[in-house]
């Protein structure tokens, strides 16, 4: 008994320094991984978005007006955008880059150049239930995270676009039938993406589905095989790209929902979401729009890009 | 305020869920947790050592990192249970290793001479814990208890990352149509704060009621 303590000292000094140790490492990693010494992960995207950006028009400076939104994130010569760093084709980090890859990504480094004329963006990791406070708080300029546009959401931040226009699909294990339309879903347990539109989407046409939520696609995917649910509701293009990589997964019809999905700015802030309307026209123009969506959704995606969704379309917007 | 009360059958389903998960788990942690105890002060060398294993295992890996281990690893070597029977169980493991932690530290405040008392009177081991022991010792250690129960009410919140819809996930899910995280996350704060109290209060109550003077 008397050596007890000695001995707990001695393991607690023990767990200390593999925890310092293991956290240098980690520091040593991502030193690594930010350092401009270890090659860029070769691939056509890469090559492709950096063209992108190269060709990305540059706002004349009589458009950032005096004291607006504009000209306070070109003074900071930087952009803060809100969004994923873990959504595959649009908002996802590269582990062996620390580039944050994707549609939206590449979306929010065009407006950065716009304003500021780099590609300067720095992504605050925002979540669904934090978009509108970061917003309203000025944490961030703009959020680009599948922020889908709606009236009840309008109220709280100001919505330029819509940018572009997905839907909700239903994907399977491969091999169950009996599923060929969401309805189907009606009585059985379902399995969508923890606050994704996919839970409104669920309850609109299988009211009786029981909804069982996890954080992140790879969960899904994963409970979706271990049987936690009969279907995966979810974004078409990213069931696609899981289908591609996983013959496990198979996608069933045609998406059911239309999301628009807007650029989230300040609530009232017209002067910026007037700003980045204009933007968003000039990009698509000039054919940057789908260039990006062909860097990224375009990959899983067969087909030329799809005509972008008219600006202010939708309520809310 | 309208997403607030618009929305209350949501969360209400949520809070019975909270609520269910809390009091199984707490069963399943103070049983397993007097269970340990009893072991790390055992006089057999091998209990003791599995009691001290299962402790410094249990405390020393986040409750969130065993919640996905039990529901997405435990699959594939064949292990499957729902995901509100696994976060009862993953919870009331974990917390148990507080319980006995809790326990012992009662059990430990308890003089020797008392102990020496007792054996000197005949009583067996289990006797000597049962009757003079742990009598006592769950009297100190009321307090450190009832901060456990705490703990496991909002530990319970971790079970939405794995699926299971109570207190937190509601709020989530009413939150993403609603887009009015301020007063939807108060609301569930407080609901969360209401059950802390009551277990603060039960607690007080017990605590008065037990006290020893020595």
């Amino acid at each position: 008994m008397v050596h007890a303590p000695a001995l707990s000292r001695m393991r607690r000094a023990a767990l200390t320094v593999a925890a310092v140790v293991s956290m240098s490492a980690m520091a040593a990693c991502s030193a690594e991984g930010g350092s401009p010494a270890v090659p860029p992960g070769a691939g056509a995207p890469e090559t492709a978005a950096a063209d992108a950006f190269a060709n990305a028009p540059v706002a004349a400076a009589s458009e950032i007006l005096p004291g607006s939104t504009m000209e306070k994130i070109k003074q900071r010569g930087e952009l803060i955008v809100g969004g994923s760093l873990d959504a595959p084709l649009l908002s996802q980090q590269n582990p062996v880059t620390g580039q944050v890859e994707g549609f939206d990504a590449d979306l929010g480094k065009m407006l950065a150049k716009y304003i500021i004329g780099r590609p300067k963006v720095k992504i605050v990791n925002s979540a669904s239930e934090t978009r509108e406070a970061l917003l309203s708080n000025g944490t961030v300029d703009v959020v680009f995270q599948t922020y889908t546009i709606t009236p009840e959401r309008a109220e709280q931040v100001a919505f330029a676009g819509p940018y572009y226009t997905s839907g909700l699909a239903v994907a399977v294990k491969k091999g169950i039938t009996g599923i060929t339309k969401p309805e189907d879903l009606d009585g059985k347990t379902v399995i969508a993406g923890a606050n994704t539109p996919a839970i409104p989407a669920i309850k609109k046409v299988a009211p009786n589905a029981e909804i069982v939520t996890f954080g992140s696609d790879p969960e899904c995917v994963q409970a979706l095989k271990q049987g936690r649910g009969v279907a995966y509701v979810q974004d078409q293009s990213l069931l696609v790209a899981n289908g591609k990589s996983d013959p496990d997964l198979q996608v069933v019809g045609e998406p059911f929902t239309t999301d628009p999905y807007g650029i989230g700015l300040k609530h009232a802030d017209d002067q910026m979401k007037t700003f980045v309307n204009g933007w968003l026209k000039k990009i698509q123009d000039a054919g940057l729009w789908q260039q990006a969506w062909k860097n990224s959704i375009g990959t899983v995606v067969q087909g030329e890009a799809p005509a972008p969704p008219a600006i202010g379309s939708v309520p809310g917007s | 305020m309208d997403a607030l009360s618009g929305n209350l059958p949501a969360l209400w389903d949520g809070l019975v869920v909270t609520l269910r998960l809390t009091l199984l788990a707490l069963a399943g942690a103070f049983a397993i947790g007097a269970v340990v105890a009893t072991a790390r002060v055992s006089p057999v060398p091998v209990l003791r050592a599995a009691g001290t294993v299962y402790v410094e295992t249990l405390q020393n890996i986040p409750l969130l990192v065993l919640l996905i281990l039990a529901v997405f690893g435990l699959p594939e070597i064949g292990v499957q249970a729902g995901l509100f029977t696994t976060a009862v169980v993953v919870i009331a493991l974990y917390q148990a290793a507080y319980v006995a932690e809790a326990l012992r530290s009662g059990i430990n405040s308890v003089a020797a001479g008392q102990g020496e008392a007792a054996r000197a009177l005949g009583l067996t081991f289990t006797a000597s814990l049962r009757h003079v022991v742990l009598p006592q010792a769950l009297a100190t250690v009321v307090q450190p208890l009832g901060n456990i129960v705490i703990m496991l009410t909002m530990n319970t919140s971790l079970a939405a990352a794995v699926g299971v819809v109570e207190l937190t996930a509601a709020a989530n899910r009413v939150n993403l149509i609603e887009a009015q995280p301020i007063p939807i996350f108060v609301g569930a704060g407080v609901a969360y704060m209401l059950l802390a109290s009551v277990a603060g209060y039960v607690t007080g109550v017990l605590e008065r009621r037990l006290a020893i003077v020595r």
